[in-house]
């Protein structure tokens, strides 16, 4: 394949790539993105599909804030990649609802909810510590275990395979290249600009977005900068098609706009592993039925595992290249949530030049004030 | 038409279907009586909201659902007629009353059971040496020399009898005249009752949803047993594992392929085996491979009529096969098929080299249009036989992170395996059909290979003894497989009948057409997983395998790829149904609820 030239290639086609590409279709850029093939770690791909706010930010408040900007921006999101592309991504905001099995869980929630709520910097907003009573009128079906929990009238899903798809149509309509099968070896910052060294060529790009999950890990360095993510594992059981039986997503549990349930939990720190563990399954099954015990007669027709890209203390990686200007990272666990600030909040800092100074507490250099503390 | 043989003297068994009485014969399973009463349909798909009847009749395309005193979603094939019971067309996306929990099911405490569990593991010294998968051929010769052996053995299977799919109620035929499934159909036998001496185990009706290796190196196996009225599943360990889980059809993806009345030649062979059902006047056959024409024989023998049979074959195979044709003529398949095919052709239509074919109908099969020499003909007809030939049944093997390799010559992907069986997973051995197809004839001797390695791997015998023992089953092995190349050759399926055209569904579950799986790869998916992603193919209850073959095809097609390197879907588990109720009761260890709850426990941290 003969060299490519672009303005700007994103390295990464999963939600985070996918969502800035959305952002800067408008650009005039001429841009790439270059993806992985058929098996590649894809968290795009394993996720539970929620939009959710309630419980974010603690310990870092504008996180907090981030991710309800991004919840506020969601329906222009969806109706934006609906206009580009007729793809509904089945957005649906109704609140959703923490569920607890027990007075230890729903007096840690409170307790984590309260702290949340009092930091500093947060925007509040209302989050309901509600009993069981006042859950089960809003859940049906809700099981004798539930003591509680915690509600929050900005939290809700989407279909992530359709949102995936949608933001890599409306960018192909956009004139953006998408190149799968080109997974980055190594990039040299080069007088101002990057080569990229794929499995599929090398790619000459002004500006480079390095959105590559797991894999910013070692492309970051390359052109300056660190992401120090690494593999938390979680699981998902999907059951068959039911008739729509629940209202608003709980965080473990949604049922999709196409009838499927999804049952999604557990965070293990198993490297590279994307194997399932029956035993894991079976506690998430477990809290699953003891939320609505009606499910235990339905039948799972899939189950996965897939890794979320956590970074040591959780939160996103935004930073721009000191050392090799022209190279940015964007890195985190919630890519649908932030899909809707990557596209209208990240994509144009990028487009500009520069990372506003709100973007610092994201920087990396946090891991090294904390070693040095 | 599919019927009944009026011959049929088992007893009578009333139930209700959509509140209509129906009379099936005792042994029947449901979806047999179904057909038999002359009703395709069962169910109207969730997606399209079309209908649907069953397809294999071998609980593996999950077409055959129905909803059965009161519990949606029950595969018909899979469970047997009882005096009595009600039986409902499932319609679309089941229902759940969320207001009532589910009759006799109550979940424990997650961490009260993961400490029993613990306590149970700890004094449970019933590891088995060895679990046989399947109980075909491969998996009776495995089971029975496993077990004569001085191992101790257990063979699970999804059916009440043993003989798999090939044997299939070789111990309960409903034929009056048994002689028309043939000798080789009877031969069966032996292996049946040499498994029932051997001290061996059978557990029937007990379908292996997970496999997995444990820390320690103890091959651990979920079962279920009981669905769908009342199932339960169960953690069963064992030192080896042997998956003896045999060949699915081949799909024939083809415009109105998913009408009622379309059906697999596999799934119509069950039904005349299991339940003495044969076709009559209005069948037409249409595919290639050596069950056509086996099927029509055994078929006609029972008293059945074959309108026509499409045969697929493209012309000049005879051709490309003749180097093999040597080794082939010495072969039994040459002397028994010849006898077959020409006692077919003496009394039933046969048009060859078919190059395509529609089935026509809008809620049922009506008719077949096909091609020929580029002219087009119909025929009437209201059931329509499909085959194009078996590939090993790749899930289980697949989500327990088994190597697979392209088999060119066959046409499909198959578990790499050594000449024992042994799999690229330390502890899982795989034989019979599942690991490459070799046939009948050859599996009871590649289930004995992998049971003699199986048993020096755990010490009955050493390399020595094994190879000894193995010498009269590998030298059979040989004369078994004698043949097979011609055949290949011969039967490799058309690309027409492989690749369908952008119209026809390719995805029966999720009802995806081929042209939006090639519209995904024209996108970027480079391979069945991101197609699956983009487009739901394979998300269905049959979890892939009737649509795998078909969307490997196309992405490869579509992306310029060899089939090896399009690759499979990435199978996991579970690969058989299961609720998830039964997923709860599993144990969970201290370690899985921790990753699951996250709150501190001070109690626990305190001990």
């Amino acid at each position: 394949m003969a060299d490519a030239r672009v303005d700007l290639a994103i390295v990464g086609g999963g939600l985070v790539g996918a969502a800035i590409a959305f952002g800067l279709r408008e650009s005039g850029l001429a841009i790439a993105i270059l993806d992985e093939g058929d098996r590649a770690y894809r968290a795009s791909r394993g996720n539970f599909g929620l939009v959710w706010v309630q419980g974010k930010g603690a310990g870092l408040p504008a996180y907090g804030n981030w991710t309800q900007a991004s919840a506020h921006l969601w329906p222009k999101l969806a109706s934006d990649l609906a206009q580009a592309t007729g793809i509904d991504v089945a957005l649906a905001q109704p609140g959703g609802v923490h569920l607890c099995l027990s007075r230890r869980e729903l007096d840690h929630r409170a307790a984590m909810i309260e702290a949340l709520l009092a930091q500093r910097g947060f925007e509040r907003y209302r989050i309901d510590m509600l009993d069981r009573d006042a859950l089960a009128r809003r859940l049906p079906g809700l099981g004798p275990d539930v003591v509680g929990g915690s509600w929050s009238g900005l939290d809700g899903h989407c279909n992530p395979l359709r949102l995936l798809d949608a933001l890599h149509a409306a960018c192909a309509r956009a004139g953006i290249g998408y190149r799968p099968g080109a997974a980055v070896r190594a990039i040299t910052p080069h007088r101002g600009a990057f080569a990229l060294d794929t499995a599929a060529g090398l790619v000459h790009a002004g500006r480079v977005v390095l959105a590559a999950g797991l894999g910013n890990a070692r492309l970051a360095p390359m052109v300056g900068l660190r992401a120090p993510v690494a593999p938390n594992q979680g699981q998902i059981l999907a059951l068959e098609r039911v008739r729509p039986f629940l209202p608003v997503p709980v965080e473990t549990l949604r049922q999709t706009d196409d009838g499927t349930v999804l049952v999604g939990d557990a965070q293990r720190d198993t490297g590279f592993d994307e194997s399932l563990s029956t035993d894991v399954l079976a506690a998430m099954a477990s809290r699953a039925v003891r939320m609505f015990p009606a499910l235990a007669g339905v039948r799972v027709t899939r189950a996965w595992a897939a890794l979320r890209v956590m970074s040591p203390d959780g939160f996103p990686i935004y930073a721009a290249s000191r050392t090799a200007p022209g190279a940015y990272v964007a890195t985190c666990h919630s890519g649908v949530t932030l899909a809707a600030v990557h596209a209208y909040r990240l994509a144009p800092a990028i487009l500009a030049g520069a990372l506003p100074a709100d973007f610092d507490v994201y920087s990396p250099d946090r891991f090294d004030a904390r070693a040095a503390a | 038409m599919l019927a009944r043989r009026p011959d049929d003297a088992r007893l009578a068994v009333a139930f209700t279907f959509d509140g209509a009485d129906v009379v099936a014969r005792q042994g029947d399973s449901v979806a047999a009586a179904l057909i038999a009463s002359g009703r395709l349909a069962c169910r109207v798909t969730p997606v399209e909201a079309r209908p649907r009847g069953p397809w294999c009749l071998m609980g593996a395309c999950q077409d055959c659902l129905v909803e059965v005193d009161g519990v949606p979603n029950a595969q018909g094939c899979m469970l047997a007629v009882v005096p009595g019971m009600r039986v409902a067309t499932q319609r679309g996306a089941r229902a759940i009353d969320a207001s009532v929990p589910s009759a006799g099911f109550a979940i424990r405490d997650s961490t009260i059971q993961a400490l029993e569990a613990a306590d149970a593991r700890d004094g449970d010294a019933t590891v088995l040496d060895v679990a046989v998968i399947g109980a075909g051929p491969a998996g009776l010769a495995a089971a029975t020399l496993a077990a004569e052996s001085g191992l101790a053995v257990a063979l699970f299977d999804e059916q009440a009898g043993v003989g798999g799919q090939v044997h299939r109620a070789i111990t309960a035929s409903p034929l009056a005249r048994p002689e028309a499934l043939g000798a080789d159909y009877w031969a069966g036998g032996i292996g049946v009752r040499a498994f029932e001496r051997s001290g061996s185990r059978h557990r029937a009706g007990a379908s292996v949803w997970a496999l997995w290796r444990e820390a320690d190196g103890t091959m651990a196996l979920a079962v279920s047993t009981g669905a769908p009225l009342a199932p339960v599943s169960s953690v069963v360990r064992a030192r080896a594992v042997i998956a003896a889980i045999g060949a699915i059809e081949r799909p024939m993806p083809l415009p109105g392929w998913t009408l009622p009345g379309a059906m697999s030649v596999g799934g119509a062979q069950i039904l005349l085996k299991a339940s003495g059902i044969v076709a009559t006047r209005g069948t037409v056959i249409a595919g290639s491979g050596p069950l056509v024409w086996l099927y029509a024989w055994q078929c006609l023998e029972a008293g059945g009529t074959i309108d026509a049979i499409l045969d697929t074959t493209p012309r000049g195979r005879l051709a490309q096969a003749i180097r093999h044709a040597g080794a082939f003529a010495l072969s039994r398949y040459a002397a028994r098929g010849w006898e077959l095919v020409r006692a077919v052709r003496a009394r039933v239509r046969i048009v060859e080299h078919v190059e395509s074919i529609v089935a026509l109908g809008a809620d049922r099969v009506t008719g077949v249009r096909f091609a020929r020499d580029g002219a087009f003909d119909t025929l009437a007809c209201d059931t329509l036989l499909l085959h194009q030939g078996v590939v090993p049944h790749l899930n289980l093997p697949l989500a327990a992170g088994c190597d697979v390799a392209w088999n060119e010559r066959q046409r499909c992907f198959e578990p790499i395996v050594d000449d024992w069986g042994g799999s690229s997973v330390p502890g899982l051995w795989i034989t019979g059909d599942g690991a490459g197809v070799a046939g009948a004839d050859a599996a009871p001797h590649r289930g004995a290979l992998s049971a003699l390695s199986v048993a020096n791997a755990l010490g009955r015998f050493d390399a020595d003894a094994r190879d000894r023992k193995a010498r009269p089953h590998r030298k059979a092995l040989a004369r078994a497989l004698r043949g097979r190349a011609f055949l290949d050759a011969v039967y490799a399926p058309a690309e027409a009948f492989v690749r369908p055209g952008d119209e026809t569904i390719a995805c029966r579950c999720e009802e995806v057409t081929a042209g939006r799986i090639v519209a995904a790869a024209r996108s970027g998916a480079l391979g069945p997983n991101q197609a699956k992603t983009l487009t739901r193919c394979g998300m269905g209850p049959c979890q892939g395998r009737l649509c795998g073959p078909t969307v490997n095809a196309l992405v490869a097609h579509a992306c310029g790829l060899p089939f090896a390197e399009a690759g499979t879907f990435r199978q996991r588990f579970p690969v058989g149904p299961v609720t998830l109720g039964e997923v709860a009761s599993l144990p969970a260890s201290p370690a899985a609820i921790d990753a699951v709850v996250r709150v501190p426990d001070p109690e626990r941290s305190s001990r």
